[in-house]
């Protein structure tokens, strides 16, 4: 059965029949693992400084360098949120902030945030990261493409820093781009800025796929043995969801930013109407403005997910680690994440409900909005069945993901107001919907990011983060977070509309000025408390402990690499057997309350596990 | 390394009679789907037609040149299920289509 | 193409095939090679490009109040003085499945290592390119001549004129690089690089006959995108 690979110097000994301690040679090994299905895999070794650390094919220093890219862009997002906050709460304050101005800081703050930094952060990032390491890869299947992917977003983010230097500064439109105001006099950036803007997305794009197709084809394809779909950390079935989907919902954004390019250079009409500018009529005429909002939304709802899946996925595995308990209905969380994604594609036009599109649209995207409630529903749920009679430890970690669970169940309640239609009619663009989305899609998975940031820290750079900087920083993170959101939602009732520069003298800006400066102060000290991350990682590099091999007592392969931090190639000389789902966890009768996932049957024979 | 077993050097390639054969039935479906327009049938005749002999040579073209007849289920249930979603889309936006010009037609004739 | 003999994992068809490989560990498509799999996903993502593109077309042609042009009238060409409709859409789409004929059976020739003919073959498959791209270049100046921009033109709705060249570009582009392609990989083969899995100029990644099949299923894809657009466009 097993001849071929057998006796090849003590490789793969646990495979083997006749490794079985049974006493009759009658009884099926336990230990069985079918052989290997792919060749070795053949790894480029960098030979020279620019080809280990600048082209890089390593996926775990593309995953650095994705990292840091996205956190640069993310800097620049708070900042840009800073000065809107300025002017929000102390209006006139900084003269330098024309209304164009804070349009532009609306619009770019938006894009960079959703795309360059949460999408990129986590797929490009953690999944680079991670994806080889927990399947048990030596590396992504196509590292030089791998490779290619990441400068290509490089490039795609130096564009659209580019736009903020051009004449007429960056596009204005906010981050929705409609047209036809995105192209049309009047808006801020509607020449360089939003070409800019267009390229930039194309970019990424085309990068994205390069890296989405190893993602994808490295966890199907390139999984080491006893590794099945079934045993993958929730991490990975996150993160392989979200790229899914951002392998089918890049092309809607692709297409619309080829269209509306073409409608701004070549003067096509696609989605521009017959327009009457000051009496006069444009050269535009016929196209469907509302053709874009189907387009963008089909795109933009599955990215809402492409940032939710893999926090879902990262938040199960550090919730069940650190509560030292299995995830409660693993199954379950695999298929809310997989149906999460399926029916995201359903659900777009909940964003137009005030479009002017099919009245009767109404109907079924509210049905189906309610529907996608029913997985995510299930999965706090499940969360919350992991903590209940944990040993929870309440570390940095833990209480990021609690802060996670909470911000992400109010976020999710806002939902549900919001996909009703005529609950949404007066609530839509209020600061009702700024307050839910960022709950949802902003903090939620801020907090899962931090915490990913404190659990993998000592793997990525063999040390231990220190604990008490690292709870100040969630408490004033946290606490600060919804001292902004939550009276957001107040503020969205009294009928405060969104993407306003300034309210004057009318009746919203009466009742909400303490409100806007209480709000206001709140997020300069949350953007501020940031320091403390970066304060605590310059401290650990020079004063802090060393991690050593597993500090968390994890399962997971990941932190079972043959050095930490890992090497090019992860495993040293032979790739781990998978034995067992990463969750066992305080298994009756083990010795430590973990059991690594390549422990053999044979070795826990002992013990009562259940599975595996 | 050693350890794989040998992959397989290339898979089982077909007689060349049926390349040979789905080439024909290519050219002669082009053809009929030609002879839709030459002979300018209209109406729901039409485009029924043109669906029939599109769908038939695309599937033509994917079962056999892409030799996804042969693949395993897995990999053709995993390319052909996200379709649903175009599907869901194609469907909406006819229904959109039609409202958009009904209601210029309508604001732009009856006023708003 | 792929019958892999997989210890325990025989071709078993439908649905409990599929379970069965997916509920395995290592390999969801059994005896799939990577670049393979990788081509598939990309052309699922492509789909999903030009279904867009297509889906775009029909909504601003549903929802535009201005006559719609006849494409049949606007496409004929004249053979021997009279107008024959679609004739060079028609001639076309011939080149284009010819190549695609020549291309499956590159593919053939390839994987029983056969290097002359499947040289050949690609070749013949590029020239076939080559030929579409230059009357797709032919069309697209006579249109232009007749007056047919991207923002305008003679025959009616505006919109024409912009997805015509949008989408037929797209296409063109897709052809375009697919017949670059080709020329490389037919050196490639001729040069005997898949035989002694000579490495990659970029990506040092040894060479395989897999990859003559992996070019085909994309230069198939444009085929079929080909077809959609032909009764889409044109014929509709
Ligand atoms: C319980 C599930 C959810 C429901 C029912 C829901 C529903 C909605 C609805 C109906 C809107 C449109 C509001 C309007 O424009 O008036 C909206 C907006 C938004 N949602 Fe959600 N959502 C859910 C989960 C999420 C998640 C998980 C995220 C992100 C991770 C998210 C991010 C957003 C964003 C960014 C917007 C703003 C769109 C804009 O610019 O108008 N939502 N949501
Ligand atoms: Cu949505």
């Amino acid at each position: 059965m097993s001849e071929e690979y057998e006796n090849k110097s003590g490789y793969q000994a646990q495979s083997s029949e006749t490794i079985s301690g049974s006493s009759s040679g009658i009884t099926p090994d336990m230990d069985y693992v079918r052989p290997a299905e792919n060749a070795e895999q053949d790894l480029y070794h960098p030979h020279s400084f620019i080809e280990k650390w600048v082209f890089c094919q390593d996926a775990k220093v593309i995953g650095v360098q994705y990292f840091l890219t996205a956190v640069f862009t993310g800097v620049v997002g708070l900042i840009l949120s800073w000065l809107m906050r300025l002017q929000l709460g102390f209006p006139g304050l900084a003269g330098f902030i024309t209304a164009e101005h804070y349009y532009q800081f609306v619009t770019m703050h938006g894009m960079i945030m959703v795309v360059y930094f949460l999408t990129a952060l986590f797929l490009g990032g953690f999944g680079n990261y991670l994806i080889p390491l927990m399947v048990g890869a030596r590396d992504m299947v196509f590292p030089y493409v791998n490779m290619l992917s990441f400068w290509m977003f490089f490039v795609a983010v130096a564009v659209l820093m580019a736009s903020f230097f051009v004449p007429g500064g960056p596009t204005g439109a906010g981050w929705t781009l409609y047209p036809p105001q995105t192209i049309l006099e009047g808006t801020p950036g509607h020449g360089y800025g939003i070409l800019l803007m267009l390229i930039s997305l194309a970019l990424f794009v085309i990068g994205f796929t390069m890296g989405g197709l190893n993602y994808m084809i490295t966890i199907l394809q390139a999984r080491t043995r006893g590794m099945t779909l079934m045993r993958m950390p929730l991490t990975v079935w996150g993160i392989f969801t979200a790229t899914v989907l951002a392998m089918l919902a890049f092309p809607a954004l692709l297409v619309s930013s080829i269209m509306m390019t073409l409608d701004k250079l070549l003067g096509t009409s696609f989605f521009m109407p017959t327009i009457l500018k000051a009496g006069e009529v444009l050269e535009y005429g016929g196209g469907s403005p509302i053709l874009f909002q189907h387009l963008f939304w089909f795109f933009g709802h599955p990215e809402v997910y492409i940032v939710a899946l893999p926090a879902f996925g990262i938040v199960s595995d550090l919730i069940s680690v650190h509560a030292r308990k299995n995830i409660f209905g693993y199954r379950m969380m695999v298929w809310a994440i997989v149906g999460i994604g399926a029916l995201s594609f359903f659900v777009w036009a909940h964003h137009m409900y005030v479009s002017g599109m099919n009245p009767w649209f109404g109907f079924f995207f509210a049905s189906t909005t309610l529907i996608i409630a029913v997985p995510t529903a299930m999965k706090v749920y499940n969360w919350i069945l992991t903590l209940w009679r944990g040993n929870i430890r309440i570390n940095t970690v833990m209480l990021w993901c609690l802060g996670f669970i909470v911000t992400f169940v109010n976020g999710g309640i806002t939902g549900i107001f919001l996909g009703n239609v005529s609950v949404d009619v007066p609530l839509s663009d209020t600061y009702f919907v700024v307050a839910h989305f960022h709950m949802v899609m902003g903090i939620a998975p801020l907090m899962v990011i931090m915490g990913a940031i404190y659990h993998w820290f000592p793997l990525v750079a063999g040390k231990m983060l220190n604990e008490n900087l690292g709870k100040w920083h969630f408490w004033t993170t946290f606490l600060g977070a919804y001292s902004i959101y939550f009276p957001m939602h107040y503020l969205g009732f009294i009928g405060v509309p969104r993407r306003y520069y300034e309210m004057y003298d009318s009746p919203y800006m009466t009742s909400g000025v303490g409100l806007n400066e209480f709000i206001s102060t709140a997020a300069f000290i949350v953007g501020a408390a940031q320091l403390i991350l970066v304060f605590n990682i310059i401290k650990t590099m020079k004063t802090g402990k060393k991690a050593g091999q597993n500090p968390w007592k994890a399962n997971s392969l990941e932190w079972f690499t043959s050095t930490v931090p890992p090497e090019h190639g992860n495993f040293g000389d032979r790739l781990p057997v998978v034995h067992r789902w990463p969750y066992d966890f305080n298994v009756p009768g083990a010795e430590e309350d973990y059991l690594p996932q390549t422990a053999a049957p044979s070795e826990v024979a002992h013990t009562e596990v259940e599975k595996t | 390394m050693e350890e794989t077993k040998k992959k397989e050097q290339s898979g089982s390639t077909h007689k060349i009679g049926i390349y040979l054969w789905i080439w024909g039935l290519l050219f002669v479906l082009s053809f009929f789907s030609y002879l839709v327009d030459w002979y300018q049938f209209q109406g729901m005749l039409r485009w029924s037609l043109i669906l029939f002999f599109m769908f038939l040579k695309a599937g033509l073209i994917m079962a056999f040149f892409m030799h996804l007849y042969w693949e395993r289920y897995a990999l053709v249930n995993v390319l052909l299920w996200p379709m649903t979603a175009i599907v869901c889309f194609v469907a909406l936006m006819i229904a959109e289509g039609k409202y958009t010009l009904f209601s210029r037609l309508f604001y732009f004739f009856v006023g708003g | 193409m792929s019958d892999p003999k997989i210890e325990g994992f025989e071709l078993e068809k439908g649905f409990r095939g599929m379970a069965k490989d997916t509920g395995s560990d290592q390999t969801m498509f059994k005896g799939v090679h990577w670049g393979k799999a990788m081509m598939w996903i990309f052309l699922l993502s492509d789909t999903f490009v030009f279904s867009c593109f297509l889906i775009a077309y029909m909504k601003g042609r549903a929802s535009t109040p201005a006559e719609w042009p006849n494409p049949s009238e606007v496409f004929a060409l004249d053979a021997f003085g009279v107008p024959v409709p679609l004739l060079l859409i028609a001639l076309m789409t011939f080149v284009l499945i010819t190549s695609s004929g020549t291309m499956a059976l590159a593919v053939k020739y390839g994987y029983e290592r056969n290097r002359k003919m499947c040289g050949y073959l690609i070749l013949a498959t590029a020239l076939g390119g080559l030929t579409f791209v230059g009357m797709q270049a032919y069309e697209w100046s006579k249109l232009i001549h007749e007056g047919v921009r991207p923002w305008e033109n003679p025959f009616g709705a505006a919109q024409f004129g912009s997805f015509f060249f949008m989408i037929t570009g797209f296409h063109g582009t897709h052809v375009s690089i697919g017949v670059i392609f080709l020329f490389i990989y037919c050196y490639k083969v001729f040069a005997g690089h898949y035989e002694e899995g000579k490495r990659g100029w970029f990506t040092k990644m040894k060479g395989d006959y897999v990859e003559v099949e992996i070019l085909g299923l994309y230069w198939h894809f444009v085929d079929l995108v080909w077809v959609f657009i032909f009764a889409f466009f044109y014929l509709w």
